[in-house]
């Protein structure tokens, strides 16, 4: 090797000069491509005081929807705050909200189109261009139509970017096999329970902020945090109101409750008739309300009479006594109580009873309508825009798996996600070989991982579309990189001021984007141009409702007299005079003579779960604050503040067991199954003996996730025995039992 | 440095950013391989250049493994992205792009009257860096092209050299990082 | 600074809007101190007298009355002068690179004559502050209390984002504002028999709480000055002042702390 030679050296040899003059005719493409770089005179780069305020932004690092500006210097996005104008989270977001910016800027956010030439779960990517991607992907959805029928594809979506492809698989293509996560792994009981015995889902519609008296089953605001929700809890406490929180753990609102109500996992529909009978024995409940709106109540009455305050003490171990004072405490404030009726529900698979008592719970106490009760907004109208033509709903509606099986009558859209697995994995009643994930995780959000594993593993073609490299991506044949919140334009978020006694306005924002997507080093793209793009490659072209994303917005907000331009002039947010909540009134179903007649109890009732074995504990999840899910695991910022999820377990049973805080251990579930990683004991009073409890979304197991991999356990991973309500066909995942492992050795938990 | 020098320095650099593009026939054809190999026969690097030959030519479908070696160094791999071609990954303790060093690219692109075309590109990435090495070496402006070489371009890159020897499969990068080394490396 | 613990609900939102705000990076300097500014730290649940409790410590600069880290710091002294942004009036002071402010009370770092050498970091008892070595210039960092926002009208950035509105940012010589208000009602300093220097942040919260607080995370002793830092860094200065001239010392600085930090490890 020519050591000594530096470069300017070696441009003087002679041979070069022939290399040099060939090599500028020798790029094809660079004629187009050319040169990166325009000609623009410098400005110097300013201070956080000359950055420029970008309006419109609503986030997505939950799904709370919390109206954002951000602040960007010179191109770059700096910093993500609460745009002043809103009335609903104002200037504040989370912290989740405010590590937005290093979702953006993640050296492993998926940059370009890529196709997997290794194996579905181990793959071997190779970037594709988009045409190629898109051809592909038409071509296998395509194939898989016409061999097996529209319903022989499957799709998993999470989120607002995946409305328009959802509707465009269910409405167009026509298939029914559609699992949300929201639905099936989160809250879609909840809102089945309530419009079957209020006729309405309830979303977290509680007036707190104006309450008296505050009930949450499992709750844990705080850790779990929606910033205008949070407020709203918040406010209430300040102004007095009683807290009750129903938890086998000292949650963080357990930690600010007047009554922790420290109850037996699974149990909690036991504690809610139990309240209610002795309600109606006392003559403590709304006598007026429910004379006037309930349906069934005498069917109702007699039913949980069975459920006597020493039974339910029993049942939930917990004091009778107990029992008694919450069920006082609620009748001495009530109408003006807010009964939480929770949002992610699907824990033991008896939800749907559980969230019927807590209907029936609202209803009982009056609680409808009033201040402090269950209130909901009165939000502005707006239009509506980029639905997809009802082309074959019909098709998908005569092969819906439930429908044919006749089970789950009271299943949220879509279709329940085992029915599906069942019959992809056994091809009865029909096939599904096409599989589309869209924002969704199905890895780390649906119990039994083995089973999904052979679910993908029989598939004819997977699509996967996503921000991130979450760990369903790796099960990808063609993977699809698409524009994150703040590149895109998306959905309207219309609503109220927070307080529902506050001064009666409304607003309108939508989510607009704050900084550019186009960008030479990397190729991302919205889900309408995508989802577009491919029905056209279907031959499906004519259905296309809109052509952009800013198409969408911009129609949906003519519906309300705006449009894009007129609300970036008002600040991201446009405001307006909004109506009085309060005052309405609605019927109670106390007996559900339309859950009966499919075959369920129509008298809301305790289904046991299983025992706990012996040796181990109930293994419960929850939420941290500066995680949402599975989707914030690679936030270099959010990981920084909690690295790992500790697993709470008893100091009693720790001393016993040998353990003390802060030891690294592993789990090991019922089945035998091992947690891919190790994490660390907290050692705490604040946890029943029969419990332990961690945060979920941790532990991803895609090795693609450099900051999050490997950090903390998966509690899905564990979550092998799977639960399934009968009324919804919606998971339980909270009926999985651990033992510690500590160096080796499997630790007994007492009990 | 005359002014073909000059000229010829910034064919170089245009020569490197195109090599970091991802691989395609469009222009992996046999005029650029002439040019690689000159390069390598006149820098008597004869081993890298037989190993090279080796590797593109052994099969017709030479092509697939050097995209998917890019994909899995530059893009997305598992078990993760072995060297993002982004210089602030290396200069910042988060390892995240655009950060303060990637500002800093920016700020001496403008001082230069340049900027990128792209609202969204992130400043670092190399190829911009080299384009713009090459936008500076025509502009005859030897005395900036030093500085960025110095304060901007080698304070990270020998780090992302460094990955891509250790965990390269593929002939092909491991060579042309040597080669982008041996452009920009100061002068003895 | 008052955390009002009642409403804190320990959501972390503080910590990462000053992450943003200041570009704070992740992880740990060279002497292993926690790079951040600001911090929530979860306590408990645990027993107290008072019953089971569990809140949060959410951390940062305490501008003390008597900071350690200020009479530590070896870099020259340079004359300054003070504004008061009341009345006008000014003072000035022979100031090292960090200092007290005469009239708004803030502790500052002057960046330009930081030698990033750590003695203030060493020297504070609430941890508050870490060296940020980005681009191998290092220099110390801390909670300003915002006060580059605050003189453009805005709140600091921990109180803006906040959405419990748990932190209450005033003037406690002020006897009318918020934060006095809070102070009457009992807001409590984190202080101990050995260390009383001034903190001027203050916790108010509920009997169980307040002792949850006040027992984990009250600093018991003054860290140990470490002369050998301290010594050294003012030895090396000569060197370091010859090396700005030069237009080196972010190199010089670099190889210097490296050097410093490895002789701690022995």
């Amino acid at each position: 090797m020519a050591l000594n030679l530096t470069r300017r050296k070696f441009l003087q040899t002679a041979s070069l000069a022939a290399a040099t003059a060939a090599m500028s005719g020798c790029f094809a493409d660079r004629a187009n491509a050319s040169t990166p770089f325009v000609k623009k005179p410098f400005t110097a780069p300013g201070s956080f005081a000359d950055t420029k305020t970008a309006v419109g932004g609503v986030c997505e690092m939950c799904f709370w929807r919390c109206q954002l500006v951000g602040k960007i210097r010179d191109g770059k996005l700096v910093k993500l705050e609460g745009n002043p104008k809103s009335i609903d989270n104002g200037a504040s977001i989370c912290a989740r909200g405010n590590a937005g910016v290093k979702l953006l800027y993640d050296p492993d956010r998926l940059k370009f189109p890529m196709k997997n030439v290794g194996k579905r779960g181990a793959p071997q990517w190779k970037r594709i261009t988009w045409d190629e991607a898109l051809d592909e992907c038409a071509a296998k959805l395509k194939g898989v139509v016409d061999k097996y029928g529209p319903h022989g594809i499957a799709m998993f979506p999470h989120g607002s970017s995946a409305t328009y492809p959802m509707g465009f698989f269910e409405k167009v293509v026509g298939t029914p096999n559609i699992s949300e996560a929201s639905f099936f792994q989160c809250r879609g009981i909840r809102d089945m329970a309530y419009v079957a015995t209020l006729d309405t889902p309830p979303d977290e519609n509680v007036d707190m902020a104006n309450a008296k008296a505050i009930l949450l089953l499992g709750g844990h605001f705080g850790e779990n945090v929606h910033v205008s929700h949070v407020k709203r809890y918040l406010k209430g406490l300040e102004n007095g109101a009683k807290l009750i929180v129903v938890d086998p753990r000292f949650s963080a609102s357990a930690a600010k409750a007047d009554i922790w109500v420290k109850i037996k996992p699974g149990t909690d529909t036991a504690f809610l008739l139990a309240v209610m009978n002795h309600l109606i024995k006392t003559g403590k409940y709304n006598k007026a309300y429910v004379e006037a709106n309930g349906v069934g109540f005498d069917k109702f009455s007699a039913g949980i009479a069975h459920a006597t305050l020493e039974w339910a003490a029993k049942t939930c171990d917990v004091p009778a006594k107990q029992i008694k004072e919450v069920a006082e405490l609620l009748a001495a404030n009530a109408p003006n109580v807010s009964i939480h009726p929770g949002r992610h529900v699907s824990w033991y698979g008896n939800d749907f009873q559980r969230e019927r008592s807590l209907a029936c719970l609202t209803g009982l106490l009056g609680a409808i309508g009033v201040k402090g009760g269950f209130v909901k907004g009165k939000g502005p109208k707006v239009g509506k825009a980029g639905g997809w033509p009802k082309i074959n709903e019909e098709h998908a509606e005569a092969h819906a798996l439930h429908k044919m099986a006749k089970k789950h009558p009271f299943s949220p859209p879509g279709t329940p996600t085992d029915l599906i697995r069942e019959a992809a994995i056994t091809g009865k009643p029909y096939a599904i070989k096409g599989f589309v994930a869209w924002g969704q995780n199905p890895i780390q959000t649906i119990p039994d991982q083995e089973m999904t594993n052979k679910m993908l593993q029989q598939m004819d073609f997977i699509m996967v579309c996503d921000i991130m490299p979450t760990d369903i991506t790796m099960y990808a044949d063609i993977l699809l990189p698409e524009s994150s919140y703040l590149e895109r334009y998306d959905m309207i978020k219309p609503g109220t001021q927070w307080d529902l006694s506050g001064k009666q306005e409304q607003y309108i924002s939508a989510r607009m984007p704050l900084v550019s997507v186009t960008a030479a080093d990397h190729e991302r793209k919205d889900p309408v141009w995508i989802t577009n793009e491919i029905a056209k490659r279907m031959g499906l072209e004519k259905h296309i409702p809109v052509q952009s994303m800013e198409e969408k917005t911009d129609k949906a907000l003519a519906g309300a007299n705006l449009s894009i331009e007129q609300l970036v002039k008002e600040g991201g947010i446009h405001v307006q005079p909004g109506a009085d909540p309060y005052g309405s009134v609605l019927k109670v179903n106390f007996f559900s003579q339309e859950v009966a007649d499919a075959g369920f109890p129509g008298v809301p009732t305790y289904i046991p779960v299983p025992e706990t074995p012996k040796g181990y504990a109930r293994l419960v999840y929850g939420r941290a604050p500066v995680h949402t899910f599975n989707r914030s695991q690679n936030n270099a910022w959010l990981v920084n503040e909690m690295p790992e999820n500790p697993v709470w377990l008893n100091d009693e049973s720790a001393k016993k067991m040998g353990l003390k805080d802060g030891d690294r251990i592993e789990l090991v579930n019922q089945d035998g199954v091992k947690s891919r990683t190790t994490t660390v004991v907290k050692v705490t009073p604040g946890i029943r003996k029969d419990t332990v409890y961690m945060a979920h979304g941790y532990g991803t197991m895609n090795p693609a996730m450099t900051v999050g991999v490997g950090k903390g356990i998966d509690d899905q991973s564990l979550i092998t025995k799977r639960a399934v309500d009968p009324e919804t066909g919606a998971h339980g995942m909270r009926n999985n039992f651990v033992k510690f492992i500590k160096n080796g050795k499997v630790l007994n938990i007492p009990a | 440095m005359t002014q073909s020098t000059s000229i010829s320095m910034a064919e170089i650099y245009r020569f490197l950013a195109q090599s970091m593009r991802y691989p395609s026939s469009e222009w992996m054809q046999d005029d650029y391989f002439s040019v690689l190999d000159t390069f390598l026969a006149e820098l008597g690097w004869n081993a890298e250049a037989q190993s090279l030959r080796q590797s593109i030519s052994r099969d017709a479908d030479w092509l697939e493994p050097l995209q998917v070696e890019h994909t899995r160094l530059f893009v997305n791999a598992i078990p993760s992205v072995i060297a993002p071609p982004y210089g602030s990954v290396y200069l910042s303790a988060d390892g995240m792009l655009y950060g303060p060093s990637a500002e800093k690219a920016k700020a001496f692109y403008r001082e230069q009257g340049f900027d990128l075309a792209g609202e969204a590109d992130i400043p670092d990435h190399i190829t911009f860096e080299l384009e713009f090495l090459a936008l500076l070496a025509e502009e005859g402006k030897e005395k900036e092209e030093e500085l960025f070489l110095q304060k901007h371009f080698r304070p990270w890159f020998p780090k992302f050299q460094a990955r891509v020897l250790q965990e390269g499969r593929h002939p092909f990068y491991g060579v042309l990082v040597n080669l982008i080394d041996f452009f920009t490396r100061e002068e003895m | 600074m008052i955390i009002d613990l009642e409403k804190c609900v320990g959501c972390h939102a503080c910590a990462i809007a000053c992450r943003a705000e200041w570009e704070v990076p992740t992880g740990k300097d060279s002497a292993e101190r926690e790079r951040r500014r600001n911090w929530v730290k979860r306590l408990g649940p645990s027993k107290t007298p008072q019953g089971l409790a569990s809140t949060y410590y959410p951390g940062l600069c305490n501008h003390c009355d008597k900071p350690a880290c200020v009479t530590v710091c070896p870099a020259d002294k340079v004359e300054a002068t003070f504004t008061d942004p009341k009345s006008g009036a000014t003072k000035k002071m022979e100031v090292a690179a960090t200092w007290k402010d005469p009239f708004n009370g803030t502790v500052q770092i002057d960046k330009e004559r930081c030698l990033g050498c750590g003695a203030c970091a060493d020297a504070c008892p609430y941890s508050a502050r870490y060296v940020n070595e980005e681009e191998g210039d290092p220099k110390a960092d801390k909670c300003t209390f915002c006060v580059e926002r605050v003189a453009a009208g805005l709140e600091p950035a921990c109180v803006q984002t906040c959405l419990a509105r748990a932190r209450i940012f005033g003037d406690l010589s002020d006897p009318n504002s918020e934060v006095s208000q809070y102070v009457k009602k009992g807001a409590v300093k984190l202080e101990s028999a050995k260390v009383k220097i001034g903190p001027n942040v203050r916790y108010y919260g509920n009997k169980k709480d307040m002792h949850l607080l006040t027992t984990t995370s009250t600093p018991q002793a003054m860290p140990q000055a470490n002369l050998r830092r301290t010594i050294m860094a003012q030895m090396l200065k000569p060197a370091m002042d010859q090396a700005k001239n030069l237009g080196m010392l972010g190199l010089a600085g670099a190889v210097i702390v490296k050097g410093l930090s490895e002789d701690e490890k022995e």
